[in-house]
């Protein structure tokens, strides 16, 4: 056995000390992750391009010039550009009626200010392009592309010397980001928390670590312990992307009652449907999605309809904090998500485990 | 035409021959507005042979139109893929 089995060319590229990316909407988190030998990208797509530059800056100023990366959601097509009132105004009866339903039958409160989704504005290129100018501008080491192809920008992004991840959920995507000379491809899995493809981590991850060459595949969906990293450097990954694990340690801004139900949840709490945006996503089980998986509920509206819906009960429930009904995007791996520790023990644990679980298979093999 | 480009100031429209008639599946999607999340929608239908080209580095769209698959649902018979997404199946009759 190697020396290290945990050193990959992911690492070698980043120049960090283990294989592990953790994804993360907080910046502390990927602080504590960076200073620990990990690798953390923030994702930013929901913020406005002043934001970005801000939380940039403050990340550089506790990181001590090491390197990391900043998520963007590029869009991959455009739906109709309606208006709010245009589009509220196509949604049909029976659905009101069946939203309605569930607010009554679990008396679901209002929220209390104004729904996020009818204030933010953009849903289209300009706004990403505005986003994407910030990360070009201010050179950060990696960009990730969590859903679009960032070939467009590859080479301005070479030429200052970003790296460029895009992940991916089927194996044609990757062979085109390839192709297009992006630094890694994180082959993102079923098992996923949010949107996810339609094939599972074990069988996306060595498909496409097959056609990479000598480029870095990352491992996404359902990692959560130090097994599922050894597994997934033995299926061809330089090292993995997890999201979940994070969203539960201490450094974690999420609400305290999504972080004890997270801690609560097993591998069978999540679901994977449309019945939040119209786009099928892995959540954290909660009335509103098992109402709309019951057979006698109507089809889930295509977004940007079915937003529209959920948006009252999502942000009525996260405004009142109302445990009963709250949910979060969650993968499958959420089940191995016992405890709260610092982030910096998070990894910790999993390269002991990710070592432990080669030792033990060399151990068997000797 | 149903569809919009975003608005954005710095759009160049224009017709790429070469593509126009061809069937083409778009892996598609886009982030989901107020949400931290995002999702993946899949289509297939004829590329009318429009493009957008957005600002520098060029960004470029093209219009899948006549769609013959697209997600339940889905309010139009045409999208704008972005180019990366797009995934052309056969030649067409142009």
């Amino acid at each position: 056995m190697a020396s290290d089995p945990l050193r990959t060319k992911l690492c070698d590229m980043l120049g960090i000390e283990f294989p592990v990316i953790a994804f993360t909407h907080c910046k502390d988190v990927a602080v504590s992750v960076i200073n620990s030998g990990g690798f953390a990208v923030l994702g930013e797509a929901m913020h406005t391009p002043d934001d970005i530059a801000s939380d940039i800056k403050w990340i550089r100023d506790r990181i001590d010039g090491k390197p990391f990366g900043i998520d963007l959601v590029l869009p991959a097509s455009v739906p109709p550009a309606d208006s709010l009132e245009q589009l509220e105004a196509k949604i049909p009866e029976t659905h009101r009626g069946f939203a309605q339903e569930i607010k009554e039958k679990y008396n679901v409160p209002d929220p209390k200010g104004a729904i996020d989704l009818h204030t933010w504005g953009g849903l289209n290129q300009q706004m990403a392009r505005a986003q994407l100018e910030v990360l070009l501008d201010e050179r950060v080491p990696v960009i990730a592309s969590g859903l679009g192809n960032p070939g467009f920008f590859l080479e301005t992004a070479h030429e200052r010397g970003i790296k460029v991840f895009g992940l991916v959920g089927k194996a044609r995507q990757a062979k085109r980001q390839l192709d297009a000379g992006v630094d890694a491809v994180i082959a993102q899995g079923y098992d996923a928390a949010g949107h996810t493809g339609a094939v599972g981590t074990f069988s996306i991850v060595p498909e496409i670590a097959a056609m990479a060459g000598d480029t870095p595949i990352i491992a996404a969906g359902g990692v959560t312990t130090g097994r599922h990293l050894a597994a997934a450097l033995c299926l061809g990954a330089s090292g993995v992307w997890s999201g979940t694990l994070w969203l539960a340690s201490r450094e974690s801004d999420i609400d305290m009652i999504i972080k004890e139900r997270l801690l609560a949840s097993t591998v069978e709490d999540t679901s994977y449907g449309k019945s939040i945006s119209g786009m099928t996503m892995r959540v954290l089980t909660c009335p509103w999605t098992k109402e709309w998986a019951k057979p006698e509920a109507p089809h889930a509206l295509p977004p940007p309809y079915q937003m529209l819906l959920s948006a009252n009960y999502i942000q009525g429930a996260n405004d009142n904090r109302r445990e009963d009904l709250m949910t979060e995007a969650a993968g499958q791996g959420v089940g191995f998500v016992t405890s709260m520790k610092p982030a910096r023990q998070i990894l910790f644990d999993l390269v002991e485990e990710a070592l432990a679980a080669f030792e033990e298979r060399v151990g068997e093999l000797a | 035409m149903n569809q919009s480009k975003g608005e954005a100031s710095d759009a160049r429209p224009g017709f790429d021959t070469s593509v126009a008639g061809k069937q083409a599946e778009c892996d598609g999607g886009h982030a989901i507005p107020g949400t931290r999340y995002a999702g993946r929608q899949e289509f297939t239908g004829t590329l009318t042979g429009e493009y957008v080209d957005h600002g520098e580095p060029v960004w470029r769209w093209y219009l899948l139109a006549r769609l013959t698959r697209k997600p339940e649902g889905y309010p139009g018979d045409s999208v704008w893929c972005e180019s990366g997404n797009l995934f052309i199946l056969e030649e067409g009759s142009g």
